[in-house]
């Protein structure tokens, strides 16, 4: 009897050992041409405004394709990538999902963690789409993801409080920091940067320094172009920008908000924080939690001569499809009526940014929906001089050492230097790490 | 010798007990064994390849562990003896024959049924906030308020009330034990001239030492795992001062999708909870064998 459960124990230990060295078969199941009867899971990420788009759009494609089911999963930003990481690492990612740009270094660093899109040409049409577009999605060559939507971050303001101050918005960084003042004796403040999920913090000081000195935080292809100097300016920015009541202290935010977004904070929704940093294609659950209108874009800032350079776009989104999907044909399918189908493309609006897809674009334009915030922030980077984010600087790890960075400055636990040595060290060792 | 023989009319053989025992033994082995020792190979990779100690030289050269372990140990200290007090308070006023006494009991309980799920640790959420009920109370008898997220040492002590609250089981496993010791003892101090202090010292605290002894180590033991109270409350902040070791792990795997450092640091954990119930066993096993 011992020996039989030592023998069990071994067979145990054996299985481990194999399970932990072999490598993941992942069977590709190849296209056929043909639309079957299926499932399919279908995952994104988003607020109220997108998932309700979302789920409409569902509906008109199950009357379309009434054999093909399309199951959706879909929640808050929080939390979501390490739910799809855990999926990704077990195999049970759904069919399609709704990716975020660093995920393609994450998930598919030598481009086979999800379906290659291009052979799958003959359901998806992907001819709306420019081959700059398409090169975001793409990893050693193949199609992993298409883009849905480029978008950058853009300044939106509470009408309302601004308002009520009698203050403009700011056009430049040295308005940004008199506003302080006037904001100030009442209390409020003109916006609100976050080292929480948004890490919004970093990405204003990032732009900042990128304007001034005309150097890219972090290149596309993973090197670190600021120097220890420059982020130890980027923390003294956003020290300036705490000191003069601009935004709220890291303490202060906390106590007020406990963990919660700062859109499901009663200080953002109350007025009395006036302004949030946020991409444009996901403005819109800010403006939900406001009386209709009352959000408004900003202008991008400047610097005192009037140049507006250095602020950053990528593809908001990007559609991809699980290596391990059963059913290519009909993803494929899917992913393309998101992408192209005038009628879903009426239905999604600007829920997910303003369409790369021309075929989506134009029918927005055709139906007079390609309005609102996310178009107003759409235009004002389009026609600055913008630069393409680093998929790494997106990283969780990468944004993991800007908020310690910043958390430290913001509690006076460390000084700017300190921690601009320390946050330099840590992004060229990681860095370094994973591109081996 | 004549060799006995299990087969009989009734159908039991030599192996009757081991297919008995078989859910047992492949649950044990599935669920247990494969993981543990699969957590282990998995902790010498960096996810995909061998890299051997690696994992762990890195853990241990990095200040973040030293960090995440004086959080969880301190938090783990703070909590465990304030929970044994409250619950065996608690489980004493219970004991008394008291009219209606059986709905005291199920209330104490109720926090311990619902414990930290989502919509608890909302409401706790609120309750802590600047201008949440707690900071209203303590305006109101003239203490100045505390800045419970934003605080490092009061953001830990909010996750320490807030498994506080749920000391229910501790308290049950006091109520069983309390209501085993004999009334006899009681009464024979009581003629001898014991007033209650004396008799909870000499008589109830002596007998309960078990019991003691082994909410302890449970206690420890949960409170070094602690994972989904400050998760979903402070987030690990502020500045990693409410970052245990289990969201330590859970970053690893989860956010970064390093599971060669996860499980490496899972190991560690399991290691530093070994030591430090061995350590008990230890330093508590004459005063429990005593008397």
């Amino acid at each position: 009897m011992k020996n039989i459960i030592i023998k069990a124990a071994a067979l145990c230990c054996a299985l481990s050992l194999s399970a932990c060295a072999s490598k993941k078969a992942v069977s590709v199941t190849p296209p056929d041409g043909s639309l079957d009867k299926c499932e399919l899971r279908f995952s994104w990420w988003g607020g109220d405004d997108r998932h309700e788009a979302t789920l409409k759009a569902i509906d008109l494609w199950s009357k379309k394709h009434p054999d093909i089911i399309v199951t959706p999963e879909y929640g808050g930003w929080d939390g979501w990538t390490e739910k799809v990481t855990a999926q990704m690492k077990g195999g049970t990612e759904p069919d399609i999902m709704q990716i975020n740009y660093d995920w393609l270094i994450t998930m598919s660093p030598d481009g086979k963690g999800f379906y290659d899109l291009d052979a799958l040409s003959g359901t998806l049409d992907l001819s709306g789409f420019d081959e700059d577009t398409l090169s975001f999605g793409r990893v050693d060559g193949k199609l992993n993801a298409v883009t849905v939507s480029l978008s950058g971050r853009g300044l939106f303001y509470n009408s309302q409080a601004y308002d009520s101050i009698g203050a403009d918005y700011p056009k430049t960084w040295s308005d940004l920091i008199e506003l302080g003042d006037s904001f100030g004796g009442e209390d409020a403040y003109p916006m609100d940067l976050d080292i929480q999920s948004g890490g919004t913090a970093w990405y204003l000081a990032v732009v900042y320094i990128q304007q001034k000195t005309g150097r890219q935080f972090i290149t596309l292809d993973g090197e670190l172009g600021f120097t220890e100097e420059d982020i130890r300016d980027a923390l003294d920015f956003y020290k300036l920008l705490e000191d003069n009541h601009v935004i709220r202290t890291v303490k202060a935010r906390t106590d007020e908000d406990g963990n919660a977004a700062l859109y499901q904070s009663p200080e953002f929704i109350g007025g009395n924080v006036a302004g949030v940093l946020e991409w444009g294609s996901a403005v819109g659950k800010y403006e939900a939690v406001l009386p209709k209108g009352v959000l408004e874009a900003g202008p991008l800032l400047a610097d005192d001569n009037g140049n507006n350079s250095g602020w950053m776009i990528k593809p908001s989104l990007l559609y991809a499809v699980s290596g391990h999907t059963k059913h290519p044909d009909e993803a494929a399918a899917f992913v393309d009526f998101l992408l192209n189908d005038e009628e879903c493309a009426e239905i999604l609006g600007t829920t997910r940014g303003i369409p790369a897809s021309m075929k989506a674009r134009a029918a927005l334009e055709k139906s007079g929906s390609l309005t609102g915030l996310s178009k107003e922030c759409e235009d004002m980077l389009s026609e600055a001089d913008t630069i393409t984010i680093s998929p790494y600087m997106e990283l969780t790890r990468m944004k993991s050492f800007y908020n310690a960075a910043i958390g430290s400055v913001s509690y006076g636990t460390a000084d700017t230097q300190t921690a601009a040595e320390q946050m330099y060290r840590s992004i060229n060792e990681y860095l370094e790490k994973i591109k081996k | 010798m004549k060799t006995r023989t299990y087969r009989n009319p009734t159908g039991v053989s030599r192996y009757t007990g081991l297919l008995l025992i078989s859910p047992f033994i492949i649950g044990a082995l599935l669920l247990i064994v494969y993981p543990f020792v699969s957590s282990f190979i998995t902790g010498l990779t960096d996810g995909s390849s061998f890299v051997g100690f690696e994992n762990y030289k890195h853990i241990l050269s990095d200040g973040q562990i030293r960090s995440s372990a004086a959080v969880t140990l301190k938090y783990a200290l703070i909590l465990v003896p304030l929970k044994l007090i409250v619950s065996l308070a608690a489980a004493l006023v219970l004991n008394m024959e008291l009219r209606g006494i059986g709905i005291f009991r199920t209330a104490f309980y109720i926090p311990s049924i619902l414990g930290a799920n989502l919509a608890v640790i909302i409401m706790w959420q609120y309750l802590f906030t600047s201008d949440g009920l707690v900071n209203q109370l303590l305006e109101t008898v003239g203490l100045s308020p505390v800045s419970w997220y934003g605080d490092p040492n009061a953001a830990l002590f909010m996750i320490v009330l807030l498994r506080l609250w749920e000391f229910g089981s501790t308290m049950i496993i006091f109520l069983a034990a309390l209501r085993d010791i004999p009334r006899e003892l009681y009464e024979a101090a009581r003629v001898d001239g014991c007033g209650r202090a004396r008799a909870f010292f000499s008589i109830t605290l002596p007998q309960l030492k078990n019991v003691i002894f082994i909410n302890l180590v449970l206690q420890t033991i949960a409170a070094m795992q602690e994972f989904n109270a400050p998760y979903i409350l402070t987030g690990g902040g502020p500045l990693g001062k409410t970052r245990t070791i289990g969201m330590y792990i859970y970053e690893e795997m989860f956010t970064y999708g390093d599971a060669g450092m996860a499980n490496a640091l899972s190991w560690l954990l399991f290691m530093l909870i070994a030591l430090i119930v061995f350590i008990m066993y230890r330093v508590t096993g004459t005063l429990r064998r005593d008397g």
